[in-house]
């Protein structure tokens, strides 16, 4: 009687660990980190980078790959303070191309999530066989070499002095910048309202800036107010134009009966360095057949851009912006170094837009 | 009968106590107060109070109360720190059996002695009309606004060319005139000026829009540096540098293009050049010419 | 004759048990509704209190025919009347309170310099003011251009009442006519001067 109690206790403990592996997603996770298939393989690598087990993820590369650990851990997790680098890998999505005997070619579309939003990055990865298990070969990384140089630093920088907020009324003072909205445009898009224009500063200090607009109903009460957040340069030099976009989620354009428009500028510290040029920018279809827009960007200045930001404005025939979009480079932009870019045009945006103009917003973690 | 005069002679008595406790309080009121009309900020001036006894006296101003106890008979002595504020003052004079006798006086503002200047804005393209706007706001010492009509002059004094002068009458206290600015960039100083009183602001006249903006084409191996001419106004005025400049180049690559700021007065950038290309520049909204590079230089 | 009894007991019971029911049900009645009201008391005393300053604002009428040398937005004129009139409501609150922690939201400058004073004066004199609002008149005479101050007539029709403690010393009813200079903040206008002059013609 004894021993058959002590048996059940047993049986009832194993059986209720492995009730709770089973729950804990044990099966999932062996899935997971198996390799059995090119799938597989592509998954456990992916799993590994998202735990930032770096040296297992390249432990488990194939021989053949041809990039040291440093390099691959600087291609996966970014480097020199790159979006990247405060970026973790939220989902990975992973579809074969094609398949044969030993070897397999498999696209995985990694979801990075970050402060900005998510960025996405497709690669088109090689898979081998290797005994019982598939290993990824991981492409050599393309980092580009810059040759050691002295690189001089004379562009302008504005500071701000004297400002005293107990000053008495009526004391010398200096102006807010002057800005203005050079074009508006309310658009439908669906499930929502969105304006779209350029602002300009038509002063001669730089310009910290934000364009809000109010949709107003016929009785001229206020439906919504929103601001422009991150799409649109916030920092504008003298005679700098900015593109702008303005979403209102979840209202209808036929309750719109006017827009309220206003741009509120500060006076800021600014410098005209870094120069980012905005090189061979075309329009074309990424690898999942998505329309973008897309170039190289080069500093063109002696200091690292840490995280940029490309601002791309889309106009009619008639001049009119049509859309505005944007998206981050998720690596660093170093001194000369070009660094490839896309940003996604909707389809029908695509189809209407006669031209586009792109500019760079720019982030750096140690300012002058 | 001796006893109906002695009645008579206590009902007496009482009749005439009753009548004197009735009196005396009014004998012992009798507080009057006589005020100037109009008093001058800080100017300490006195009351004259009539009666006898003591009272409590009451100043109440727009920014200063007073209470204090004094004697009926004396001049009340008002000093000037009690009437600096301009506005409607009121004084009350309470016996010793409580009943209060008040009057009101008004006190205006003293003699000039600040200026509330604003110069509006203080950076403006040169040759505006009506772009410059002052405004001065007349204060005593005490910081009254001074509502009697006054004069104040605005100096103009550019950073080259002659200077002159407005004279405004004040309007309630406001003289305010507007001005075109200059055909010159640079600082301009303005005076506000009355009596002993000047208050001074600067503003800075900068170059308009960019006017004739032009630019050529220097070839060097595959590359081509771009530069403009000191890019100026329609009034000869060099925009300053900082000012942002786009140059942009259309190739069989796509479109390039590159913000640049003014240095010493020119833009310039470097593209590199593989067959023919088309290039153009702004400043603002204002365009500029646009040259073609074959690529073969 | 048993039937009926048992019918009568029955009945009896049936009463007694309505009877009974019906008290359960009064007390149950009653015991809710003061669960009911203590619940709305509960939720009373902890919401934010329910102001109702439209109620408690003086009535200010804005004339801005006009202005000069800027003309005055309807956004901006229905907001100046609004302030002014929440600023009138301070000033008379603090005035009679002694307390001038809430000068602040609608006074600025020499206004709120000048109050401060006047009412620490106050307080060390044991003095107080009582003000009946009965409306103001304002009339805009002066908007600068880059709309960094108005300048405005102000003619009210109050009732001052002074008092040192509970003792009414004086009672003004009669006309006021005052000098008002008002300056944009972040989000308001503020009541930077406020000059009290006889009503004579400018």
């Amino acid at each position: 009687m004894k021993w058959a109690l002590v048996g059940f206790l047993t049986v009832a403990t194993a059986l209720l660990v492995a009730y709770a592996w089973l729950q804990s997603g044990g099966l999932k996770q062996h899935a997971m980190f198996s390799s059995a298939t090119p799938e597989e393989a592509v998954h456990a690598l992916m799993s590994e980078i998202q735990a930032h087990n770096y040296q297992q993820a390249y432990a488990s590369l194939d021989r053949s790959s041809d990039t040291d650990l440093a390099s691959f851990i600087r291609d996966v997790a970014g480097s020199d303070g790159s979006l990247r680098t405060y970026s973790s890998l939220q989902t990975a999505e992973v579809s074969p191309l094609h398949a044969n005997g030993d070897q397999a070619l498999v696209r995985v579309r990694m979801n990075w999530s970050s402060a900005v939003g998510s960025l996405d990055d497709v690669r088109d990865l090689r898979v081998l066989r290797d005994g019982p298990v598939w290993r990824v070969v991981w492409p050599k990384p393309a980092f580009s070499k810059v040759p050691l140089q002295v690189v001089s630093v004379n562009y302008l920088s504005w500071d701000v002095i004297g400002r005293n907020t107990s000053q008495k009324w009526g004391a010398q003072d200096v102006d807010t910048p002057k800005v203005r909205i050079t074009s508006m445009n309310a658009i439908s898009r669906p499930g929502r309202v969105v304006i779209l224009g350029e602002v300009e500063n038509e002063d001669t200090v730089p310009a910290y800036l934000n364009v809000t607009a109010t949709l107003l109903k016929a009785d001229g009460s206020a439906i919504d107010e929103e601001g422009s957040f991150d799409l649109i340069s916030h920092v504008l030099l003298p005679k700098q134009v900015s593109p702008y976009r303005i979403d209102f989620p979840g209202v209808r354009m036929d309750a719109v009966k006017s827009v309220r428009m206003d741009a509120r500028a500060l006076l800021v510290p600014a410098s005209a360095d870094p120069v980012i040029a905005v090189m061979d920018q075309k329009v074309s279809k990424d690898g999942l057949n998505r329309n973008v827009l897309e170039g190289e960007l080069v500093n063109q200045s002696g200091r690292p851009v840490n995280i940029a930001q490309v601002l791309a404005a889309y106009y009619d025939n008639s001049g009119k912006v049509i859309w505005v979009s944007d998206g981050y480079v998720d690596q660093a932009l170093m001194p000369q170094v070009s660094v490839p870019f896309a940003v996604d045009i909707p389809d029908d945006i695509a189809e209407r837009m006669k031209s586009y103009r792109v500019i760079v917003n720019h982030y750096s973690r140690s300012s002058s | 009968m001796q006893r109906t005069a002695h009645h008579d002679f206590a009902r007496c008595k009482r009749l005439a106590a009753f009548v004197l406790l009735c009196v005396l309080p009014a004998w012992a009121r009798a507080a009057e107060v006589h005020v100037p009309a109009v008093v001058e900020a800080g100017q300490a001036f006195s009351i004259p109070v009539q009666g006898s006894g003591q009272a409590t006296f009451y100043l109440v101003g727009p920014d200063h109360v007073v209470k204090r106890t004094v004697s009926l008979g004396s001049d009340l002595q008002i000093q000037s720190s009690d009437v600096r504020t301009a506005g409607r003052y009121q004084v009350i004079l309470c016996d010793a059996s409580s009943s209060c006798t008040s009057a009101t006086f008004e006190v205006k503002a003293a003699q000039p002695a600040h200026l509330s200047f604003f110069l509006h804005p203080s950076r403006v393209p040169v040759s505006t009309r009506d772009s410059i706007d002052a405004a001065a706001f007349v204060f005593d010492q005490y910081f009254n606004l001074i509502l009697t009509p006054a004069a104040v002059d605005f100096r103009i004094t550019p950073a080259s060319g002659a200077g002159f002068s407005r004279e405004v009458s004040t309007r309630r206290g406001v003289a305010w005139m507007r001005m075109d600015s200059t055909p010159h960039e640079g600082r301009v100083q303005v005076t506000a000026a009355l009596d002993n009183v000047e208050e001074a602001r600067v503003i800075q006249q900068v170059a308009a829009e960019a006017c004739g903006l032009r630019m050529k084409a220097v070839a060097s191996g595959s590359m081509v540096t771009l530069e403009t001419d000191p890019v100026r106004d329609c009034s000869g005025n060099a925009l300053p540098d900082g000012t942002v400049v786009s140059f942009t180049k259309v190739d069989k690559a796509g479109k390039s293009t590159v913000d640049t700021p003014i240095k010493k007065g020119i833009a310039r950038v470097q593209f590199g050049v593989d067959g023919r290309a088309q290039i153009s520049v702004a400043c603002g909204v204002v365009l500029g010419n646009e040259v073609v590079v074959n690529g073969k230089l | 004759m048993k039937s009926m009894a048992d019918n009568t007991l029955a009945f009896k019971k049936v009463s007694l048990g309505l009877v009974r029911t019906r008290l359960v049900t009064t007390r149950l009645v009653k015991a809710a509704s003061f669960a009911v009201v203590a619940c709305v008391l509960a939720l009373a005393q902890s919401s934010p209190q329910i102001h109702l300053p439209q109620a408690n604002l003086p009535e200010v009428h804005l004339d801005a025919d006009g202005l000069t040398p800027r003309p005055i937005e309807e956004l901006t004129g229905t907001t100046i009347a609004r302030h002014y009139a929440l600023a009138w409501r301070d000033l008379a609150m603090a005035l009679e309170s002694g307390q001038a922690g809430g000068l602040g939201e609608e006074f600025v400058g020499f206004a709120k310099d000048h109050l401060m004073k006047r009412i620490t004066e106050q307080n060390q004199t044991g003095m107080h003011v009582r003000i009946v609002d009965h409306g103001h008149h304002l009339k805009a005479v002066f908007y600068s251009t880059d709309g960094s101050a108005m300048q405005l007539l102000d003619q009210a029709q109050l009732e001052v009442q002074t008092f040192d403690g509970n003792k009414l010393l004086d009672t003004q009813n009669v006309p006021h006519e005052y000098m008002v200079l008002m300056t944009p903040g972040a989000d308001r206008w503020y009541v930077r001067d406020l000059e009290e002059v006889s009503a004579k013609p400018f």
